[in-house]
């Protein structure tokens, strides 16, 4: 009987092609991020090879003077690219995954936005995690709106009831076989992204498997739910695609206006006129003052003396430290503010299911806000760390030829920042339990009645 | 008004039947929330967006003038910022406006990046859209279009009542476009209200004077729109007009809906930039500084391009070292590398622009496949909230970046000793009255003209779906059958 | 094996209370056909619902051998065959797919030839048998739908109108399987429009008017114009 049920779903219309473009779609968005992840892997390519060039020339120019040499020279560091964000690009298009930085002040260099094309982000990326949270419902909506409504249209329902020795078994296998249909098509594409764009089965790809089965598993428990509001298939039909347009278009639309009006972020233009202000106005004051505040900052340099008058390039770079040091606060408050979004976003996603599988799945693929935030974290060390080898030669001033500039390598920042499988996955559980209980109580109180 | 009787009949009925619809009123009731919601935010986020930006507009500038008596390479290092203010139309539709900075730093030597736009500090929600007047016009009231029609005339041969109206002497024609216009009727409830807010809104925006161009932009705006819909009316009664059932024909309204607003678009935009690949930053600043370096390093005393000027200056001056020239030669140095610095860069900006253009000629074209792209775009372009604003702004700013960086150059060839001072000397200042020379920036958005010029496709696209819903309709009059 | 027992059904769209069914009751035993005349909207087709259980009665009891169907619903069901006025199946399926189907819902797991021998029996030329019932005609689709009624090897048979559609021939040859199964011990209430059918084929007629059964008679003892009078003086 099951083979018959599965023969009839296959050949009613629009099935195979439904599931064919939902393949094709799915075919798409792996090989834009097999293409995404090539073009990182150029960049980060493109930014060793300037880096190692750049290092070569530029030290045999200035090979005098380790100060001006120092102006110049852009250390970078290259945010890891998951192989996962091939499947949810997320942020990662708008943040640049390598960063540049000399060692003057930081917050001026910080926020340096990447060369993009804005209508490619407007219109959005046809990553996995959009044929999962966008396509994936619209299949189901269209495989299962009508299981029951339909049949009691056309009449094979008044058979089927009288047939069927258990009519709420009988109803289960037809979303059984829709649900395996399309999990299939899920495993196939996830299976494929594996060796296509490299993924290591590790426990991040698990949840990232498991977190696209159950955001797949909650569209079927909509569906059974509004199955067992026992309404005609045209109101089914309108009723799920309300929910898939609230859920997907409205709701996200309408929280994200409300994240940005509540969380605004003019620190963002306090920072870098501070800091420009900071860093410029020591050019007229005395001196020793700004080697004092540079040496209360760093008191392992203190015992040494305050340059003379003429240029200096410690003065110079203390001058720019002071910069960072003066917007310290409004970086420390943008900072703030950006945590303080990403909480609330995730907080609301909890009750958005389409928000929450969006930012988990990017969390997983290393491609969210909180990627970038602890990465701009990590470029604060990396470029403190840069900071604090050069000053001691600095104030030594150890000779240009006196350092091996082929020995900067380009760094690596790995996020190993954890993800928990409860706050995952919890979410999602509770709806699917609630929707496909409360439909599946629905469904056996009014399955048997006309 | 006699040829139009029976249509306006049928109008009538489409509008009563709606009507009597309870899910209608409440769809309609819904869409009025979102749009309240909407120009709220839409409102707010403009105020306050372009309160901040004007405050640190006159905030840099007013750190600018504090400047003491400087070096005028400081003050060209000091440089300025450029708040891009954001468009009174930005309110109706935000557009790209998200994803495009909204800060840029202007100094010497360098083309800094407009920097801390709203993508940048988004959790990753933004992709999924943002509530504006435009979205609901562009997304949702389609949707409703074809929630309300999609069973004209589908239900109608379902039940029968086709052959009867047929019969009773009625044509094809008349029926189609008596439907369609009571569907436009329908529309024009919830249009004309949305429109007069977005009109209020657009008031508050300008402080009281009210530009032509802006009149042009809105009474453009709200033309594109009202056709929009109209042909979403026309397509949701010929789709209707086509189909077996009204539960077909609901299917595929709501595909079309589907492919047109959520597929075609991103599909499109991805292969666009599939098959044409922009370079990364690092690249793209490499190739800029391999030909700065190829035309002359001005930091590099054995320079070829700067060794011929030198030589050529002493030449002419009858003079055997820059010191005894009668202006500042190192100011003079910069000025060039000014001059070829920013030339190289405009044009490999220019080339990257190409790219980009390269990348989304296919969305662009895809209007004529796609209408709600061609009012996306157009929508974008008339509120002043697409890209080729952006880039004007960045053009501007760059031109005032290149002025600034050159007055402080003539400064210090005019002003500035050829000799370095000695630590009992006057420092190398100049007086701080100059900095007053330096114009405050000011952007100047462009008319409504070459707006248009660059939206040739998506108005093209307009006409092109105006005669084609005219052909259709009468194609189908001719070939349409009742069962 | 169908009883009804003051059976009453009522609609109350709009709190208006319209009577479907009025305090209804009749029996009917193994080896019975007990034909259901009316005008439309005399309640027919709503006492086969009830006794199908897709209605609940107002108050009252319709009980399939001897449990009430409101509290058995699974079990009753079991007992029934059932045949709508127009048998609608799956178009994608063939007529054989289709009574595969059907039958192994309700249990029963034949071979292909005893399936097509149900077919055959109900009137379907073999040559139909494997094409999409999307194509089949009113009649065809009819066949299928007394092939599944078969199939079941039900004690009780609910037909609602069921040779509307089928041509005389297969009328007539579909009165033969009814006679057949009736003589096997099976109890039937068809409910029909067609006064010199019910005659030939039933051995019990009710006439309903406005939810009531007016009239009852036995069909031996008398003839069809006896019977055509008799109808139309009392609905």
């Amino acid at each position: 009987m099951i083979l018959l049920a599965v023969k009839n779903f296959v050949r009613s219309g629009g099935v195979r092609i439904g599931l064919l473009f939902l393949l094709v779609a799915g075919l798409a968005s792996l090989l834009v991020g097999h293409q995404f992840l090539n073009r990182q892997q150029t960049a980060v390519a493109d930014a060793r090879a300037f880096q190692q060039k750049d290092f070569r020339r530029s030290a045999a120019v200035h090979s005098h003077e380790l100060g001006l040499l120092l102006y110049y020279l852009k250390f970078s560091l290259v945010n890891e690219t998951s192989p996962l964000s091939g499947l949810s690009i997320g942020q990662r298009d708008v943040n640049a995954s390598v960063q540049s930085v000399t060692i003057r002040a930081l917050e001026g260099q910080k926020y340096d936005a990447d060369l993009t094309n804005p209508t490619n982000q407007l219109l959005g990326n046809l990553d996995f995690s959009f044929v999962l949270i966008y396509l994936f419902p619209l299949l189901i909506i269209a495989f299962t709106y009508n299981i029951i409504s339909e049949e009691k249209e056309s009449g094979t329902w008044r058979i089927v009831a009288v047939q069927s020795n258990n009519l709420l078994r009988f109803v289960g296998q037809l979303f059984l076989i829709r649900l395996l249909t399309l999990l299939g098509l899920l495993l196939i594409l996830l299976a494929l992204a594996v060796p296509l764009l490299g993924i290591a089965p590790d426990a991040s790809f698990g949840l990232f498997l498991a977190t696209s089965v159950l955001y797949v598993l909650f569209w079927f428990g909509v569906s059974v739910w509004v199955a067992s509001l026992q309404q005609r298939s045209s109101v089914n039909a309108m009723l799920l695609l309300g929910i898939w347009l609230g859920l997907v278009v409205v709701l996200p639309a309408i929280v994200n206006t409300y994240i940005t009006t509540r969380y605004p972020v003019p620190e963002a233009l306090a920072t870098t006129l501070a800091q420009r202000k900071g860093y410029h106005e020591k050019w007229d004051m005395d001196r020793t003052q700004t080697m004092t505040r540079f040496y209360a900052h760093y008191p392992q340099f203190k015992h040494n003396p305050v340059p003379d008058s003429g240029f200096s390039w410690l003065w110079y770079y203390a001058m720019q430290q002071l910069g960072d040091d003066e917007s310290a606060t409004q970086a420390d408050e943008l900072k703030a503010r950006l945590l303080q979004r990403e909480a609330a976003s995730r907080t609301i996603a909890r009750f958005i299911p389409t928000l929450h599988t969006q930012l988990q799945l990017n969390d997983l693929a290393r491609s969210g806000l909180g990627n970038q935030l602890r990465f701009l974290d990590y470029t604060s060390r990396f470029h403190e760390k840069k900071r604090l080898y050069f000053y001691p030669k600095l104030i030594n001033n150890a000779p240009v030829s006196a350092e091996r500039w082929d020995a900067f390598p380009v760094e690596t920042f790995t996020d190993r920042a954890p993800v928990g499988y409860v706050g995952v996955l919890a979410p999602l559980l509770l709806f699917i339990l609630g929707l496909a209980g409360f439909g599946w109580v629905n469904l056996s109180r009014s399955v048997y009645r006309l | 008004m006699k040829a139009l009787r029976p249509e306006r009949l049928i109008a009538q009925q489409v509008w009563h039947t709606a009507l009597l619809n309870r899910a209608v009123v409440y769809l309609g009731l819904f869409v009025g929330l979102v749009v309240v919601y909407a120009v709220y935010t839409g409102w707010a986020t403009f105020r306050k967006q372009n309160g901040l930006r004007t405050t640190y507009q006159q905030q840099a500038r007013h750190d600018w003038l504090n400047n003491p008596d400087k070096h005028p390479h400081r003050m060209a290092h000091y440089g300025h910022f450029a708040f891009r203010p954001k468009p009174p139309l930005s309110m109706f539709d935000s557009g790209m406006e998200s994803f495009l900075g909204s800060t840029l730093f202007l100094e010497a030597h360098k083309q800094n990046a407009v920097n801390f736009s709203e993508a940048g500090f988004s959790t990753g929600m933004l992709r999924f859209g943002e509530i504006s007047l435009a979205l609901v016009l562009q997304l949702l009231l389609p949707l409703l279009i074809f929630f309300l029609g999609f069973g004209s005339i589908a239900s109608e041969r379902e039940t029968g009542t086709l052959k009867i109206v047929l019969s009773q002497g009625i044509s094809w024609r008349q029926l189609i476009v008596g439907k369609s216009l009571g569907l436009i009727r329908l529309m024009l409830t919830l249009f004309i209200p949305i429109m007069l807010v977005a009109a209020v809104l657009w008031l508050t925006g300008q402080a009281g004077v009210v530009s032509a161009d802006q009149v042009v932009r809105f009474g453009l705006l709200a033309l594109a729109y009202g056709l929009y819909l109209s042909m979403c009316c026309v397509g949701a009664v010929l789709v209707s007009a086509v189909s077996a059932s009204a539960n077909v024909a609901l299917v595929r309204l709501i595909g079309l809906w589907l492919m047109f607003t959520i597929v075609l678009p991103r599909a499109s935009q991805a292969l666009g930039s599939a098959l044409f690949a922009a370079p990364s930053k690092v690249a793209f600043f490499d190739r800029i500084q391999d030909d700065v370096l190829k035309q002359g390093d001005s930091h590099n005393p054995n320079d070829p391009h700067y060794r011929a000027l030198k030589d050529s200056l002493l030449a002419v001056y009858r003079i055997d070292s820059v010191e005894q020239l009668p202006f500042n030669y190192s100011g003079f140095i910069m000025a060039e590398g000014e001059k070829i610095s920013a030339t190289l860069y405009n044009r490999h900006y220019d080339e990257l622009l190409a790219i980009y253009d390269r990348q989304n000629q296919f969305s662009r074209a895809m209007a004529f496949l796609n209408p709600f792209m061609a009012i996306k775009n157009l929508s974008m372009a008339l509120s002043g909230t697409d890209y080729a604003s952006f880039v004007d702004f960045g053009r501007q700013a760059e031109q005032y970046r290149y002025d600034l960086a050159q007055t402080m150059n003539e400064l210090q060839i005019r002003s500035i000793s050829n000799r370095k001072p000695g630590p009992a000397d006057k420092p190398a200042v100049i007086d701080r009255k100059h900095w007053e020379d330096v114009p405050e920036f000011r952007y100047t958005a462009l008319d409504v003209g070459p707006v248009l010029a660059c939206q040739t496709i998506s108005l093209l696209a307009f006409l092109f779906w105006g005669l084609a819903l005219v052909y259709l309709i009468r194609k189908l009059s001719k070939t349409l059958r009742a069962v | 094996m169908l009883q009804a027992i003051e059976l009453t059904k009522q609609y109350t769209p709009n709190r208006q209370t319209i009577p479907a069914l009025n305090a209804l009751n009749l029996r009917v035993q193994p080896g019975d056909i007990y034909c259901l005349l009316g005008q439309n909207g005399a309640g027919k087709t709503t006492t086969i619902n009830l006794f199908l259980g897709f209605l609940e009665p107002t108050s009252g009891q319709a009980l399939v051998g001897g449990m009430n169907v409101t509290d058995h619903l699974s079990e009753t069901r079991r007992l029934l065959a059932y045949l709508p006025e127009t048998v609608m199946l799956y178009p994608n399926l063939t007529g054989l797919e289709n009574l595969r189907f059907f039958s192994s819902l309700a249990g029963f797991h034949y071979s292909t030839d005893e399936l097509a021998g149900f077919l055959t029996t109900a009137g379907l030329q073999a040559s139909a048998h494997t094409s999409r019932v999307g194509k089949y005609s009113k009649g065809m689709r009819q066949k299928v739908g007394i092939a599944i009624a078969l199939a079941k090897r039900a004690r009780v048979l609910l037909l609602d109108e069921p040779t509307s559609g089928l041509d005389p021939k297969a009328a007539n040859e579909f009165s033969d399987i009814l006679r057949r199964l009736s003589a096997d011990g099976a109890a039937i209430l068809m409910a029909t429009h067609d006064i010199f059918r019910a005659r030939e084929v039933g051995t019990h007629i009710g006439i309903m008017r406005a939810g009531r059964l007016v009239e009852t008679l036995t069909t031996p003892d008398l003839t069809a114009q006896e019977l055509e009078a008799i109808y139309l003086q009392t609905v």
